[in-house]
């Protein structure tokens, strides 16, 4: 449809203004690009380039002389940038125009930046004794402005405005007044400086400074500039036109250009049109974005140790009150600890010789009784609770024994839970850290100031005990695990007591990772780390890592670890358990050998219980999403996120883009423009089929397209495809879960073959079974590739939102997907197919879930028996997820990913 | 007989998945009872069985403030064993529901109105599904899956729809009035279909009958058919229930006022829950207003294909009705297939389409990490139904661009296959 031409014209002319851009001299782009270029490092935080290359008069010596040409290129923020460079535009261009090329480096690079540097430097330094800092390319703008008003003022002396004349040398002066009202931060005497500098240009006297035409000439005849650079202004404009001649008209044989230099612009020309390229748009583009966005998400996570982008911890949550609370745990609380220990101790020495088993450290029935009654002792109110968990053929079973502290100022509708397993998560004897839970409690029934109940459990391992206790705790309990015959309320918050050694510790190790990813308040850690450090003077680490120097690396490898530990989401220690109801909890474990005894370990717990106990509300202030480079160091999800999404989004980017090159472009030989009569035909062929369809709809449900350029795509194999092998994931799922645990390494290198012959049986029969045009299965492999990407994509954002870590390390291993494609038999020979597509299969089958767990356990030195033992242990008891993501998206990606390359060998 | 074994194979095949599915995971349908996706204030199974247990009770099943459905359902599901004890009956009653359902997409699918109309008739009517591909669309739909399993009271008022649909396609104009009659008895929205709905009746019998009937004198037949239907409903409700003020007021009222914002796939409830009171009423009127205006646009504008301005409908009250689930939109996607022929015309599916899968992932990971793991806040399931309600009306926007597209190419034979530029 034409335009009305009722309509005036518009007086902003976009292809006007394109032109005119597209026509800007060489130098004038390469300053506006410095410009940009500088305003984009601008926005980086690690190298300050104000500081770097602003005039700032104090600072000028002989070694940062380069400041006084650097300046104008450096601004303050986009705006600053942006207005700049509107205004400097037209002004460069017609100087630059006027004079060439090389005269404006000369000019711009010499006298016309370092002139108005120099003044206001003397000015400022010397007469007004100040140190404000300058830059931005107003001082151009202004210097432009001054001499081009000294031109007007030749020609057209005076404005008239009524009786008065004003000259019109004034204006620049006008224009520097109004900027300086309306501008903040405008700097009046840098602008003053750059017009005086400008009149002086326009009148002449800088005219010495102008290099010789002749030498200009040598140097442009000499090296071809006019031939080489484009958009090249010569300094002889009148005589070769404006942008110098064309080639086929040269003149002189040494002014001639070469013709090689034209490819490079229509190479360019095509880059700047992808609309005219299909095939970089459809093929190459989406490649290109999608590595874009894997770099991106990994620079992203190695940049978060950087000062910049992690923060300080800090207590959120007011209530808490950390440290400020005296603890009175000391004197002769230790006499009874070291009476329940010496206790303990006996029994231990009296089941000694009854039992020939080394390991005679059990929980027993003479144990527990010893603990239930030294509690009934003490006053508290004591239960015990059976359990029995049965997973890959091995049963754990124990007893837990708990009691209660009844709040003397609560309602029982809250809890502070306090745990002392027999056994630390390191498997070790955990005595003294059951002694002083025990010695807690008889202290903290001693006084009165609780306002919530405080429960301790003493749970004979830290792996099953816990879970079954605060399974029953909310009446979750599976079949074998008995429910519970006390409970209190709510549970606001857990400690874990560890101290499995005799010797006195140096620091506190905290671990604080759940289940599945899950992680405690961040103040609770802080609340931890303050009362530790603040009050008792005990450092704290994490992540095992134990002389931490607050290096890049040492952050980096504390995130990674944290990572690795959320990312296979297994209960790090007791704590974890009570991750899932929402109930925060940490391990306290005493490390080291220093000067810090039991009684700072129970100061620290007292403390930290009377911090819980000040709690109004469940812990709900600080973040639950966080990853830790330091004790005192974190970084927040709005921070970290985007590392994993960009990850999870270059799947989706990839699929999306297929989606998009099934529908429009199939192929390179499809982008030769029709003839134009075919198109008629096929409206003709679509019109006597819309006649026919009537009597044989049935008959022909697959007519190809009629609408333009849209082709129809075949939905129902790929779909099928992704979706079964997404439920096929089910299999073995339920193998590594249920299977006794000595098979385990054989299902591993079973599954490990079964990986490798999968995709090419698939790839083969699914070739085998369709007997359909080349055209057909490029498109359907296309299909498949976009719809499991799709899915890939769908579920590792989602993922990331509840486990960041499993996600993005996930993504990363999964990257080579997003590459790997059938090879078209169109584009290479059979041979040729077949090697890259067997030597992409070996590839990929190295990246295969079995082959990387395997990896990963040969690199950690552990057996992938008890690995996988443990991931069934965790499965079953935990309620882990990681096997799930690992089958179930992981997997299904993988075999489609490999059967792509499987196509081509067919 | 081919077709039939297909449709056997297809009946019996989501039958047995449905009956599978229940026996390998028991507590999948109270797991999805207990999901705002699926089960809202106004359809809930868990509310449905505490009126049951207060009616069979003798006891106004209004009372407590709990139950909000139409009272009709109470002497149905007390003649069924209790659920807790023993699940099996009333989830084979819902699977049963859902193939009588799929039989009526079928009746609509094979009577041709989707594709061709009394003066209308598309372009690429020879791109379609038959009713067997529809209903299995329909039937292994997760979002119908989980809606029978679920157990969601919304699929009697699907039934009511989908029949009012399939006897007006078939010239049964007075049981269609009877079954819309019955669906908005139910819950009140589908009243609002009472005049395309009407307009595909007349259409209907304009077509077969030798002679049309004025249009003012059918359509006030078919209303008075529709509003006795609902009188009549109304009036066993009272005989059932004593007190018919308070079962309207707990019922219609409830649905109109709502005053339970408990967190759903729709739009209204974080509004309300923002909102101060005292624009409260105000903008309850406009939401309603809001909902209702799209059928008389509708039907205006695509007055040739009445069938399409009733699926829009659908798919608009999915999106914008007080109480949405994931049954509303799967009614309105068990009617999109009918539209197969418009597919090729349309530009967003993959979008939107994504748009619905990522939704319905994040949904539950999001109101996961608002309420079990305290983690996240209300705002993060509000984007994510936004996400979702922005899926459903690309999706929407897309298939009413589509039809009009395609009526356009009808008109103007001269532009089929040519581009256009939507300004």
């Amino acid at each position: 449809m034409a335009t009305p031409a009722a309509l005036p014209p518009l007086p902003f002319n976009p292809s006007r203004v394109r032109s005119y851009v597209l026509r800007l001299p060489l130098f004038t782009r390469l300053v506006l690009l410095a410009i940009i270029v500088f305003w984009l490092l601008e926005l980086q935080t690690v190298w300050s380039v104000k500081q770097w290359g602003s005039l700032i008069p104090e600072e000028i010596n002989i070694g940062t002389m380069y400041r006084l040409n650097t300046y104008p290129f450096i601004h303050f923020g986009f705006f600053h940038a942006f207005l700049n460079l509107l205004a400097l535009t037209p002004l460069l261009e017609r100087f630059e125009a006027e004079h060439g090329t090389l005269t404006a480096v000369a000019l711009f690079f010499g006298p016309l930046s370092t002139f108005p540097a120099g003044a206001y430097i003397v000015i400022e330094r010397f007469v007004l004794h100040r140190n404000t800092e300058v830059f931005g390319a107003s001082v151009w703008v202004f210097l432009l402005l001054g001499s081009e008003a000294i031109r007007t003022f030749k020609s057209n002396p005076y404005f008239s405005l009524g009786p008065y004349k004003i000259p019109t040398w004034t204006s620049p002066l006008f224009a520097c007044g109004l900027v300086s009202i309306f501008v903040q931060n405008a700097s009046l005497l840098g602008h003053l400086c750059a017009i005086f500098v400008g009149y002086l240009f326009g009148l002449g006297y800088l005219k010495v400074f102008v290099p010789p035409e002749k030498v200009l000439r040598w140097i442009e005849g000499k090296l071809n500039l006019l031939g080489r650079l484009p958009h090249y202004v010569s300094v002889d404009q009148k005589t070769f036109g404006r942008y110098g001649v064309l080639p086929t008209t040269t003149a002189g044989g040494e002014r001639a250009t070469p013709m090689s230099y034209l490819g490079s612009s229509q190479r360019l020309a095509a880059i700047r049109k992808p609309r005219s390229n299909p095939h970089f748009l459809f093929v190459h583009l989406p490649h290109i974005l999608s590595f874009i966005c894997i770099v991106a998400g990994v620079v992203w996570l190695l940049l978060l140790p950087l000062n910049d982008y992690s923060r300080q911890t800090y207590i959120s949550e007011n209530a808490l009150l950390p440290g400020q609370v005296h603890a009175y745990f000391s004197g002769s609380e230790q006499h009874i600890f070291r009476g329940y220990k010496k206790e303990l101790e006996a029994i231990l020495e009296r089941q000694t010789p009854s039992e020939q088993d080394s390991r005679n450290e059990e929980f027993t029935p003479a144990v527990s009784d010893e603990i239930q009654s030294i509690l009934r002792a003490a006053g508290l109110k004591v239960a015990t609770q059976k359990y029995e968990y049965t997973s890959s053929g091995i049963t754990h079973q124990g007893q837990n024994v708990y009691a209660i502290i009844q709040a003397p100022r609560g309602d029982a509708t809250e809890a502070i839970v306090l745990v002392a397993a027999w056994k630390t998560a390191d498997d070790e004897l955990n005595l003294n850290g059951v002694s002083l839970a025990l010695t807690l409690a008889g202290y903290f029934k001693r006084w009165s100031l609780w306002s919530k109940d405080i429960i301790f459990v003493f749970p004979p391992d830290s792996k099953s005990g816990t879970q079954a206790w605060i399974d029953a705790y909310h009446d979750m309990q599976p079949a074998f695990v008995q429910p519970l015959p006390l409970k209190s309320g709510a549970l606001q918050g857990g400690l874990v007591i560890e101290y499995p050694f005799d010797h006195r510790f140096e620091s506190l190790h905290i671990l604080y990772d759940g289940v599945n990813g899950q992680l405690p308040n961040l103040d609770l850690f802080n609340t931890a780390v303050s009362i530790a450090g603040g009050q008792m003077g005990i450092g704290s680490n994490l992540q095992e890592i134990w002389d931490h120097n607050d290096s890049y690396e040492m952050r980096l490898q504390t995130i990674l670890r944290g990572m690795v530990k959320q990312g296979f989401g297994y209960a790090t220690g007791a704590h974890s358990s009570f991750m899932p109801y929402h109930i925060d909890a940490i391990t306290l474990q005493p490390k080291g050998d220093g000067w810090q005894d039991e009684m700072a370990l129970g100061r620290t717990i007292e403390g930290l219980c009377r911090s819980l106990n000040n709690l109004l509300e469940h812990l709900h202030q600080s973040f639950f999403f966080y990853l830790l480079m330091q004790t005192n160091r974190f970084v927040s999800i709005g921070t970290y996120l985007p590392s994993a999404m960009l990850i999870a989004g270059n799947f989706t980017i990839m699929a999306i883009a297929l989606w998009l090159r099934t529908g429009y472009y199939t192929g390179l030989e499809q982008t030769a423009v029709k003839p134009p009569g075919t198109a008629e035909e096929t409206n003709k062929q679509a019109a006597t089929l819309t006649e026919k369809s009537g009597a044989n709809t049935a008959q022909q449900p697959a007519v190809k397209t009629v609408s333009s350029s849209i082709i129809e795509r075949q939905l129902a194999l790929p779909l099928t495809l992704v979706v079964s092998l997404h439920l096929l994931g089910l299999v073995p799922l339920y193998i590594f879960n249920n299977i006794n645990h000595q098979y385990y390494p054989t299902a591993t290198y079973a599954s490990i073959a079964i990986n490798a012959i999968l995709p090419s049986v698939l790839a083969a029969s699914l070739t085998r079974g369709l007997t359909t045009t080349p055209r057909d299965q490029s498109q359907q492999s296309l299909l498949i590739k976009s719809f499991s990407l799709l899915v890939l994509g769908l579920f590792l954002s989602t993922l990331a939102t509840l486990n960041f870590s499993l996600s993005f390390m996930i993504g990363l291993l999964c990257t080579p997907l997003s590459f790997v494609n059938r090879i078209d038999s169109r584009t290479a020979s059979r041979p040729v197919r077949s090697v890259l597509a067997v030597a992409g299969l070996v590839l990929l089958n190295v990246l295969s879930p079995p082959v990387v767990l395997l990896g990963a356990c040969r690199y950690s030195g552990v057996d992938v028996e008890t690995v996988l033992t443990q991931a069934a242990f965790g499965w079953d008891v935990w309620g882990m997820w990681t096997q799930v993501v690992v089958w179930c998206v992981w997997w299904p990606a993988w075999v489609t990913g490999c059967a792509l390359l499987g196509f081509s060998l067919f | 007989m081919g077709v039939d074994r297909r449709k056997v194979a297809v009946f019996g095949g989501a039958l047995a998945l449905r009956l599978l599915l229940l026996v390998l995971f028991p507590s999948l349908p109270d797991l999805l009872t207990g999901r705002v996706e699926v089960s809202t204030p106004v359809t809930s199974f868990k509310r449905l069985q505490e009126g049951l247990f207060l009616y069979t009770r003798n006891v106004s099943p209004y009372d407590g403030g709990v139950f909000h459905q139409a009272p009709l359902l109470l002497p149905i599901f007390s003649l069924l064993p209790s659920s807790p004890g023993f699940p099996f009956p009333t989830v084979v009653l819902y699977s049963l529901i859902d193939l009588i359902n799929a039989n009526a997409l079928i009746t609509i699918a094979e009577s041709g109105w989707a594709v061709s109309g009394r003066s209308y008739s598309a372009i690429r009517k020879h791109i379609r599904w038959d009713g067997v591909t529809i209903a299995a669309w329909f039937l292994f739909n997760p979002f119908t899956i989980a809606t029978c399993l679920g157990r969601s009271t919304a699929v009697f008022t699907s039934t009511g729809i989908l029949y009012a649909l399939a006897s007006a396609v078939t010239g049964k104009t007075f049981n269609s009035m009877l079954a819309l009659g019955f669906a908005s008895y139910l819950s009140i929205y589908p009243a609002l279909l009472y005049i395309p709905l009407m307009l595909l009746c007349y259409d209907q019998r304009a077509q077969t009958a030798k002679t049309c009937p004025s249009t003012t004198v059918f359509a006030l037949q078919h209303l008075a058919i529709f509003v006795l239907s609902i009188a009549g409903l109304l009036g066993i409700s009272a005989l059932l229930i004593g007190d018919f003020q308070a079962f309207v007021s707990a019922t219609y009222g409830f649905q109109l006022l709502v005053p339970d914002l408990t967190p759903n796939v729709g739009l209204w409830w974080y509004f309300f829950i923002e909102i101060f009171d005292s624009f409260r009423e105000f903008f309850l009127g406009v939401f309603w207003l809001h909902l209702a205006s799209y059928m008389g646009g509708l039907s205006i504008r695509l007055r040739r294909q009445p069938l399409f301005v009733l699926s829009s409908l659908l798919g608009i009250f999915a999106v914008f009705k007080p109480y949405p689930s994931i049954s509303d939109a799967s009614l309105y996607f068990a009617l999109l297939p009918l539209y197969r022929h418009l597919f090729p015309l349309m530009r967003y599916t993959f979008f939107a389409v994504s748009a619905l899968l990522y939704a319905t992932l994040l949904g539950p990971a999001f109101y996961h990490l608002w309420i079990y793991a305290g983690s996240g806040n209300a705002n993060f399931f509000y984007a994510i139904t936004l996400v979702w309600s922005l899926g459903l009306s690309i999706l929407l926007a897309d298939t009413i661009f589509a039809a009009l597209r395609d009526e356009w190419e009808y008109d103007n034979p001269e532009v089929r296959g040519k581009d256009v530029k939507q300004v």
